[in-house]
């Protein structure tokens, strides 16, 4: 706290000082507090993982300050307090008040380098990928160096080396990469089109637990990969092999199983003015990878290296996101696991304006249809007495289990100029016990429509009617919000999800939620009372488990 | 505590006082071109970089409501608005088609690992700036039906 002040004094004496400094600072300030309260229909609060039912009030506060000096460098730190203690929910390794992360950057022309911490990102992200997303409680970013150079305008060259951060400390494992990026269009003087070529190599160095070890403890990764648009159509394919290495069963790393792994990404798609439709195929094979191999499957998400996002699409609405899938990259002989198979669909259209269906408007639509299943093969549990290893073998393109599947349609529609609305319907397959841990196939409908209403003076107000059909018996929900905006600062809201199904967690029990903003610029004040359901709180593909709360939450966010 | 919040505020309020220069990072757009992003706001015609992502239904509403109106603003006042997709490889895929779809006619820039929106500290979407001879002159969050008229009045504040 005491190095945090003096830090805080010490910018303000620069900033007196020197008003040039202001032209090149950038700050963010956002600040999230949450008063837990015992709540009579859900129970007293109680946060399991720090033991403790005291403790009501939670913060978590980020403050980022960035500078740019002498044309070329750029200094950066990010405080971070947790006070008393993290939020619920959030890995017990953030805790207290402490510096997240600093770095320091040069950049010109032809030379990025940068010392601390950074963020990097390879190809899409399968083999490496270092990002912050704070709600999901994820900082993975890498301590150490990186270089980026640049010889000519179509090559791209990278290396780094760090370990990685987990809470306010940094992971046992070390992780080594170099990148190179092509862009062979430039090259060979291509016009209208556009193609690039990529080549990545990703390390893990860590020590082994085990006195004779069957694996290396450096695993190696490699990837290539190819982008190339023209005109309306594009495509790009993505190739992973993962170096053979010791897989965690049952809790434990095993020096009995060790194997190797890969991944096949293919998207491709067309668009024109009005039109687009996108295609993606992916196959994972034992693609999770973690700066510490015992880290594998955590809940926290934290020490992964690289990023395996859900590929289904992101649903806006609250009972739209009950059921979210996760992607499967783990192995697990008892439920015949090692990856999942499948693919996504998108379909956007617009209806031009005055024609019969299109109106005087037009009509956007949108449609998204999602399929995921296990790999099919087979699957050899440990049996040191029969002598048999463990061991799985399977199909490059078979579908195994279903795990997932989902179909959606949007349709947007204006019908005056102070009134639009949303239809949205969804029909979802979501194989519980593989994404969860428990329970079994649902397969559910759900209808949202939305509708705003323009009432002049910046006046607005929206509505939003949800209801999910399933064929559990367990879930039957309805949810609602409405939305008023008194100006272009001012906003509130109230929502509401019941369901009337005879699941143990959530029946008879409203998760509702009322709260209201206040934006000034690029400053926003929220303010909710509400009750939090249980389950996965998903951002960006990639999901944790969050525990029944109920409290007040106030959100504040700032940047310069 | 209290003595943290009172430095925080006034570092900030002093802090309003000066219009920011844009950081030194380059963006790929869609069509695969390499653009800086410091070189593009220096501009004597107002830009607006207005950060979004194919998932944040706030922001398409926004980029809807001006694309409608769009025309009318450039023609008075020659301001170019530049949508910079936060989408990781996620949804990144769906930014072309979802563009396409909706037919808006703005230059699209890929912030696929969110360099630039680290840099600026931008938290929470949508967010827009409004950037004139390399200055960040307006930073505005959020969303709500109309509040692009807002927006234009700045815009015409600034023109000239």
């Amino acid at each position: 706290m005491k190095k945090l002040l003096i830090f805080m004094i010490s910018i303000q004496i620069g900033l007196i000082l020197n008003a040039q400094v202001l032209e090149n600072l950038t700050i963010g300030l956002e600040s999230n507090t949450v008063w837990y309260n015992d709540d009579s229909e859900t129970g007293p609060f109680f946060d399991t993982s720090n033991n403790d039912g005291d403790k009501h009030l939670r913060s978590n506060n980020y403050l980022k300050i960035d500078y740019n000096f002498l044309q070329n460098f750029t200094a950066s730190v990010q405080i971070e307090s947790y006070e008393p203690f993290a939020l619920l929910n959030y890995s017990k390794s953030y805790e207290g008040t402490n510096l997240g992360t600093y770095s320091l950057n040069y950049r010109d022309s032809k030379l990025n380098i940068t010392a601390g911490h950074f963020y990097s990102q390879f190809g899409s992200g399968l083999i490496l990928r270092n990002w912050e997303d704070r709600q999901l409680g994820i900082n993975n970013a890498l301590q150490g160096g990186k270089i980026v150079y640049e010889p000519a305008d179509f090559i791209s060259l990278t290396a780094l080396y760090g370990k990685q951060r987990v809470g306010f400390k940094t992971s046992e494992g070390e992780v080594f990469g170099f990148n190179s990026e092509l862009d062979a269009a430039a090259l060979l003087d291509f016009r209208d089109s556009s193609l690039d070529i990529g080549l990545s190599y990703v390390g893990r160095k860590e020590d082994t637990p085990f006195v004779n070890p069957t694996f290396d403890e450096l695993t190696n990764l490699f990837s290539g990969r190819v982008d190339f648009y023209q005109n309306n159509f594009y495509s790009n394919a993505e190739y992973i092999l993962k170096g053979e290495d010791a897989i965690k069963q049952g809790g434990q790393l095993s020096n009995r199983f060790i194997t190797g792994g890969n991944a096949i990404l293919f998207n491709t798609g067309y668009s024109k003015s009005g039109l687009g439709i996108d295609a993606t195929f992916r196959r994972l094979e034992n693609m999770s990878f973690f700066s510490e191999r015992n880290a594998a499957g955590n809940v926290f998400n934290e020490s992964s290296i690289n990023y395996i996002p859900g590929l289904t699409k992101q649903h806006d609405y609250l009972l739209t996101n009950i059921f979210v899938y996760q992607a499967q990259s783990i192995v697990n002989l008892d439920t015949s696991q090692s990856g999942e198979i499948g693919g996504q669909l998108d379909l956007f259209y617009k209806i031009k304006k005055e024609t019969l269906i299109g109106g005087k408007y037009g009509t956007k639509i949108a449609l998204n249809a999602s399929y995921w299943s296990g790999l099919k093969g087979d699957y050899i549990q440990d049996n040191p007495d029969a002598g048999t290893l463990p061991s799985y073998d399977v199909d490059l393109f078979a579908f195994g289990n279903k795990y997932f599947s989902d179909f959606s349609i949007e349709i947007r529609k204006k019908w005056t100029p102070n009134w639009r609305s949303i239809f949205y319907f969804v029909n979802q397959s979501y194989n519980k016990k593989i994404v969860e841990g428990s329970g079994q196939m649902i397969t559910s409908n759900i209808g949202v429509i939305e509708s705003t209403h323009k009432l002049g003076n910046r006046k607005s107000v929206r509505f939003e009617i949800q209801k999910l059909n399933s064929d559990s018996k367990k879930h039957d929900w309805t949810g609602g919000t409405i939305e008023y905006n008194l100006n272009s600062k001012f906003s509130i809201y109230v929502n509401d999800i019941y369901n009337n199904g005879s699941d143990s967690d959530t029946e008879k029990t409203h998760f509702f939620n009322i709260g209201g903003s206040y934006t000034k610029g690029a400053t926003r004040l929220g303010l909710n009372y509400g009750r939090q359901r249980a389950g996965l709180l998903c951002v960006g593909g990639v999901c944790r488990f969050v525990a029944e709360a109920t409290g007040l939450t106030a959100n504040l966010s700032m940047s310069f | 505590m209290k003595k943290i919040i009172i430095l925080i505020a006034l570092t900030f309020s002093s802090g309003l006082l000066f219009s920011q220069n844009l950081p030194n990072i380059n963006l790929k757009g869609l069509d695969g071109k390499t653009v800086n992003i410091k070189k593009i706001s220096k501009s004597k015609n107002i830009k607006i970089f207005a950060f979004w992502a194919t998932w944040c239904v706030p922001c398409i509403n926004e980029l809807d409501a001006i694309s409608e109106v769009y025309e009318d603003w450039q023609d008075e006042t020659n301001v170019e608005l530049i949508a910079i997709s936060t989408d990781d490889s996620r949804t990144k895929k769906r930014i072309r088609p979802l563009v396409n779809g909706k037919d808006w006619s703005y230059d699209i820039l890929l912030d696929d690992n969110q360099d630039l929106k680290r840099a600026l500290n931008i938290t929470v979407l949508p967010h827009l700036l409004i950037v004139k001879n390399g200055k960040i002159l307006y930073r505005k969050t959020s969303y709500i039906p109309g509040s692009e008229d807002e927006i234009y009045e700045i815009i015409q504040k600034y023109t000239n």
